[in-house]
């Protein structure tokens, strides 16, 4: 029997109980339709946080601190129910609490081969931004970034920030709508005041609030950051210092927690990294954060196809049971073809296609469907939530996991099929022929 | 061309064993029309499965054209159903979803004749049985008689040596038993098939050279017409 005439046959006989093989087919495309559609929000958001991360972190920056502590992102501790974790002696017993580099650290790394420069990396916190002159005051994530990283923002409108720029600033693009722009030029040259409040008044403490003044020189394509404003890194420690009291914050006396080290080449960053941990440092590199952005996504794609999975599994009874059924039905006729020549493989491999095209189908429909879903989520996020990037899709089918679950399907349901075409197989063609 | 040397077949019903054959020797010649008779239960529908490639024999031996059927493997006795034998039913046994043509198709397709060429050779056979208006109807739309031919033709399609039949008229009418019997005769007679024929009616064992009476699993006795 010909390949053809295997599949002739099976959609023939799939055909032939219409109701009970669409509704066999019904749970496949539940399970092939979970899993893929899954599967594609998963690419489709992960895909978008790589992009941005790349875009705020450079992957020819590595970041150095005390110790590879600040940069781990746990899950460990009492978050879990666990017993309190004991703490090293040099441990604290925060994560972030910083501990400054000397300046001795930074002149070591800046002495390693395919280190350009090193520059603060400066926290900042901003309270509100408002046009000179205007009321209305907005929220802002004040960016301070060296010359080489604001370069890489595009912008719609204006120019960059230098590393000699001073009282200038590029703002996000949501601020456009904000300030009431009708075009990004329109904000060119405009006056920007922001308004920073010291940080002892978190403890209730007397602190000072002061405005500082910024001239728009860009405005930035769209990205997740609507808030940000960017400023030189002069500009940056001058905000720094008062907002955390500390005239002297990011000088040789006291010099920065955090250093951003500019490779020549992200080709190097990962070489050093780890020439910088071996000064007994801790370094991380744009490619850790999104290792770990890729672990994490791995286990939440994992357990979310685990769903799918168990559809599929269910599903792959319901083949089992129809097929299982068609053997009863088509008993007699098995003992017809034993009789004029098919062979145990042959009826053996007839009952198997049978099981796995209705996987195939179920997979093919699945996939549609959660195709259609995808888009339709796509579209919705579109006109809401996600108006601002219309590039960024939420969910996304690559090539390979449409051919994934359908051969996944599939697969799962040919297995299912083996236990009732190996019965159908070894029927007995005198037993089947008088079968009523 | 068929020889069966000391064939038993035993069943076990529970705690009996039921000699379904026993002490089976018998020849058949290459072309020769036999008939098998006998009352129910005295094992010629056995014998002629056995011939068939549809049983294997307990003990003894069977050779047919050459090859030995009791140490065939699964893909050679189905392969042996497939080419070297035809089999025609009491019950007809067609597929009741199919059309005539495709039932008379059915050993092509095991035996990998592309669907063109296995509807060409169908359609020939079918019109040699009578029934070349008759190739799109479901066995359903068919008479007995009707029936019969697409089983005959389905026998013959892939052109075996040996045909056999298992109460080929036990279903019909006398008339149409006549005309059937006239069919298998005529495939003896014109094209040499090896025909062998299981019945309990005397008078259409009557058509064969030879007959063979069995009783008990045995062959009680054989009468040469010739």
């Amino acid at each position: 029997m010909s390949l053809l005439d295997f599949l002739r046959s099976a959609f023939f006989n799939l055909g032939r109980r219409k109701l009970r093989s669409s509704l066999t087919i019904l749970a496949v495309v539940i399970g092939a339709s979970l899993v893929s559609l899954l599967l594609s929000l998963g690419i489709g958001v992960e895909g978008f946080l790589t992009a941005q991360i790349r875009a705020m972190m450079p992957p020819n920056v590595v970041m150095v601190a005390y110790s590879e502590q600040v940069f781990e992102i746990g899950f460990t501790g009492p978050m879990f129910g666990g017993k309190p974790e004991e703490i090293s002696e040099d441990e604290g017993g925060s994560r972030f609490d910083l501990k400054p580099l000397t300046a001795q650290n930074r002149e070591d790394i800046e002495a390693l081969e395919h280190v350009e420069r090193t520059d603060p990396y400066i926290l900042l916190t901003a309270d509100s931004v408002r046009l000179q002159g205007a009321e209305a005051k907005f929220r802002t994530a004040l960016s301070s970034l060296p010359a080489y990283q604001a370069e890489m923002r595009q912008l719609v409108a204006g120019r960059h920030i230098t590393d000699q720029s001073l009282g200038e600033c590029i703002i996000a693009n949501g601020y456009l709508e904000s300030f009431g722009f009708q075009q990004p030029q329109d904000a060119l040259g405009q006056k920007l005041v922001i308004q920073v409040k010291q940080a002892k008044g978190i403890f209730g403490l007397p602190s000072e609030i002061k405005d500082f003044n910024f001239e728009i020189v860009g405005v930035a394509e769209k990205t997740v950051n609507s808030t940000e404003i960017m400023i030189s890194i002069e500009d940056g420690k001058e905000i720094a210092r008062f907002w955390a009291d500390s005239p002297n914050m990011y000088s040789d006396e006291l010099p920065p927690s955090i250093l951003q080290a500019k490779v020549d080449g992200s080709q190097y960053a990962a070489q050093v990294a780890q020439e910088i941990e071996d000064l007994g440092l801790g370094a991380m590199t744009s490619d850790d954060v999104l290792g770990v952005i890729g672990t994490i996504f791995g286990i939440i794609q994992a357990v979310l196809s685990a769903f799918g999975l168990i559809a599929l599994g269910v599903a792959s009874l319901g083949v089992i049971n129809t097929l299982i059924m068609a053997i009863y039905e088509r008993t007699r006729e098995i003992g017809v073809m034993k009789a004029v020549g098919a062979s145990k493989s042959t009826i053996r491999l007839l009952f198997t296609v049978e099981g796995a095209s209705i996987g195939f189908l179920g997979g093919i429909i699945g996939v549609a469907i959660a195709y259609a879903l995808g888009s339709a989520i796509n579209w919705v996020s579109h006109i809401t939530f996600l108006k601002d990037f219309e590039t960024f899709k939420i969910s996304v089918f690559p090539w390979w996991l449409i051919v994934g679950v359908i051969a996944l399907s599939t697969i799962i349901a040919l297995l299912a099929a083996l236990y009732p075409a190996h019965r159908a197989s070894n029927l007995d063609p005198i037993e089947a022929l008088r079968y009523e | 061309m068929i020889e069966l040397h000391n064939v038993w077949r035993l069943y076990r019903m529970g705690r009996e064993t039921i000699n379904a054959l026993a002490s089976i020797n018998l020849e058949i010649s290459e072309g020769e029309f036999v008939s098998i008779v006998g009352p129910s239960g005295s094992g010629k529908s056995t014998l002629l499965n056995i011939i068939g490639g549809l049983d294997s024999p307990t003990t003894g031996r069977i050779e047919v054209d050459g090859q030995d059927l009791s140490k065939a493997s699964d893909k050679e006795l189905s392969s042996y159903r497939n080419k070297k034998v035809g089999v025609v039913f009491q019950t007809f046994n067609l597929q009741s979803t199919h059309s005539a043509l495709e039932n008379v198709s059915l050993p092509l397709v095991f035996a990998r004749v592309p669907l063109r060429k296995r509807n060409q050779i169908a359609e020939e056979v079918m019109k040699t049985v009578g029934l070349s208006g008759r190739l799109k109807h479901t066995p359903s739309q068919l008479s007995g008689g009707e029936r019969q031919r697409v089983a005959i033709a389905r026998a013959l399609v892939n052109n075996p040596k040996i045909l056999l039949a298992d109460e080929p008229t036990g279903n019909l009418d006398s008339k149409t038993s006549e005309q059937i019997m006239g069919l298998l005769t005529s495939l003896n007679k014109e094209r040499g098939i090896t025909l062998v024929l299981v019945t309990h009616d005397l008078k259409t064992a009557e058509h064969a050279d030879r007959m063979i009476q069995m009783f008990d699993g045995q062959i009680a006795g054989a009468a040469d017409r010739k």
